[in-house]
């Protein structure tokens, strides 16, 4: 069964247009000028049920739009749109009921309250027994470690750990269908890397559907089994994960400090040195892991010095849409 | 139904959690309440009369302390409806499973119910001091009646001023002029009985009466007639407003462009 199916959707926005000085903004009262922002140009997509898909692309490519359309808070310009059975924007109310959605940006929970008075509202408005509320709360607090936090007043709580109630929260009414915009960002590793592991988790547990956009390449290896890229509201990439890792994902990046200073012609093999750092303290550099592995630009790495620091990470989303690119346009 | 008494609960505790806020408000009014008494206390004087127009300077007084109550413990919903489109909070809002409009009269309720308590026993205090024991007990149950009147337009105006945040940018403009509106027409600074005739006919005619000057005059001086007359406006103002209000909400969720993302 599908749980999503988007046919050639297309949300434009209005803004008013406005030049510097006074002198335009006096005109702009009373002759405003229009400019029309395409958001989304014309996306169609599928989603099975219980499916992990990760929806990825650079800031304003048009994931949050396409979200809030899913969730039916925004009203698209064009095209037709079914979550669930529902047309999201018609069937708002009945929809709410089977999703749960998070908008990492923002915040759900009452800052000033602790989060169990949000659960506890959040299962009333939901229409849930108090006795199941209760019984839910115990679960997730559980599986998302967040058990000793709920009675703590959200604001005296660190990002990671709100952000951890936060979703537990979006889980609260066994959701069908968990739309997340960004549930990561501002988080460190190991936060991240609890959250990727929870979700994994309880999705395929309650067999519940995962949508999450992200501009982080890293969030969908851990998560999804399929990826759709989306730049200026289009789909530019859409297939599993584990091909786009095998295609574009192939280098990594490695920043290194050294205890000692590098000697001026520091280098490894199969590496290529992106950037010396000041004093020659440490060194950032990229290969590709088909030609180099990982374990033998470790083992030199560390035979070339004391190794105060190391981070390794992939390349940023931007360079993996741009070599999606070059690759279409070196196919035309 | 329990899902909006419970939205109204959480706000009520929300409200607890800033009780400086509720202090520095309870302030206000004294000084408010402080300034009205020497003001009308000059008047009266110098009017040589205990009475003007009906009402006692005891009457004006207590009606001032409830107009206060009112204005100064009433949600400041327009603030709060546009600061949520403002900063895309309203995106979450909207995504559950209530009406929209309901789930805010129900927050706003929770938000106000704590803080007009607060200040009517804070200023009435000052008011008994000042200006005399308050009105007989058989005048409150019409007052109430009148005084939920009263709210219900306030929420509808202000949910209007609010909503219009989802094609406007700035709503604050539309809130001043309103309060100011009220100030004058809605009797909150004078009593109407003391405009000249023809104003009165004026300020009458429009709902700001119905949002103060009702439930206030029917606190000091109650009258059957009066009070029959105050809620049937009351209710064709509502129905007005509120089905304007329902109209604007759904052309308004077409329009909505959230911020961010």
């Amino acid at each position: 069964m599908l749980a999503i199916q988007v046919t050639n959707l297309t949300k434009t926005f209005r803004s008013k247009r406005k030049a510097a000085g006074l002198g335009a903004s006096v005109q702009s009262l009373f002759r405003p000028e229009y400019k029309t922002v395409e958001a989304v140009r014309g996306l169609s997509f599928e989603m099975e049920s219980g499916e992990l898909l990760g929806f990825i692309g650079p800031n304003g490519a048009g994931k949050s739009t396409t979200i809030k359309i899913l969730t039916g808070i925004l009203f698209p310009s064009g095209g037709e749109v079914q979550v669930l059975g529902y047309v999201p924007w018609k069937q708002r109310q009945k929809l709410s009921y089977h999703i749960g959605t998070v908008f990492g940006q923002r915040p759900q929970l009452w800052y000033h309250l602790p989060a169990i008075d949000t659960l506890t509202l959040f299962g009333r408005i939901y229409e849930m027994e108090d006795r199941e509320t209760r019984d839910r709360i115990a679960e997730l607090a559980e599986a998302f470690e967040v058990a000793d936090l709920l009675e703590t007043p959200v604001r005296k709580l660190s990002l990671g750990q709100r952000m951890r109630c936060e979703i537990a929260a979006s889980l609260l009414h066994k959701p069908k269908l968990l739309l997340l915009d960004e549930p990561s960002i501002g988080l460190d590793v190991v936060a991240r890397q609890h959250i990727r592991d929870t979700l994994r988790e309880m999705a395929k547990q309650e067999n519940v559907g995962v949508l999450l956009t992200s501009h982080d390449a890293g969030d969908l290896e851990a998560l999804c089994k399929r990826v759709i890229i989306i730049n200026h509201g289009q789909i530019v990439y859409e297939d599993k994960v584990s091909t786009l890792k095998r295609s574009f994902l192939t280098s990594k990046l490695v920043e290194v400090r050294y205890a000692g200073q590098i000697p001026a012609d520091f280098h490894i093999d199969g590496t290529e040195i992106l950037k010396v750092a000041k004093e020659r303290y440490g060194v950032k550099l990229r290969f590709e892991t088909r030609i180099t592995p990982v374990e033998k630009v470790m083992a030199a790495l560390s035979a070339a010095g004391t190794l105060v620091d190391i981070t390794i990470s992939d390349p940023p989303l931007e360079e993996v849409i741009a070599a999606i690119y070059k690759k279409a346009e070196n196919r035309e | 139904m329990r899902k909006y008494l419970t939205i109204f609960k959480i706000n009520l505790l929300n409200s607890l959690a800033y009780p400086a806020e509720l202090v520095t408000r309870s302030a206000m009014i004294l000084l408010f309440m402080w300034i009205f008494f020497q003001l009308w206390f000059i008047t009266f004087a110098a009017a040589g009369s205990d009475v003007i127009n009906g009402l006692s300077l005891r009457d004006t007084m207590w009606y001032l302390l409830l107009a206060e109550t009112l204005e100064l413990g009433r949600p400041r919903l327009a603030r709060v409806i546009s600061e949520q489109v403002k900063d895309g909070s309203i995106a979450y809002l909207l995504n559950k499973p209530y009406n929209f409009l309901l789930y805010q009269l129900s927050s706003g309720l929770g938000e106000s119910l704590l803080r007009m308590g607060m200040l009517f026993m804070v200023g009435g205090a000052l008011v008994w001091i000042l200006a005399g024991p308050p009105p007989n007990l058989i005048n409150w149950p019409l007052a109430l009646v009148a005084l939920v009147g009263a709210w219900l337009l306030h929420f509808c105006v202000n949910a209007l001023i609010g909503l219009s945040a989802f094609t406007v940018e700035e709503v604050a403009p539309f809130e001043w002029i309103y309060q100011k509106l009220v100030f004058i027409l809605g009797g909150m600074l004078i009593p109407l009985d003391f405009y000249p005739a023809w104003l009165q006919t004026i300020a009458k005619s429009l709902p700001f009466a119905y949002m103060m000057y009702g439930p206030a005059r029917l606190f000091v001086q109650p009258d059957m007639q009066l009070f029959m007359l105050i809620v049937i406006g009351q209710l064709l103002w509502l129905a007005v407003l509120g089905g304007l209000l329902v109209q604007v909400f759904s052309r308004g969720m077409k329009r909505l462009a959230i911020n961010g993302g």
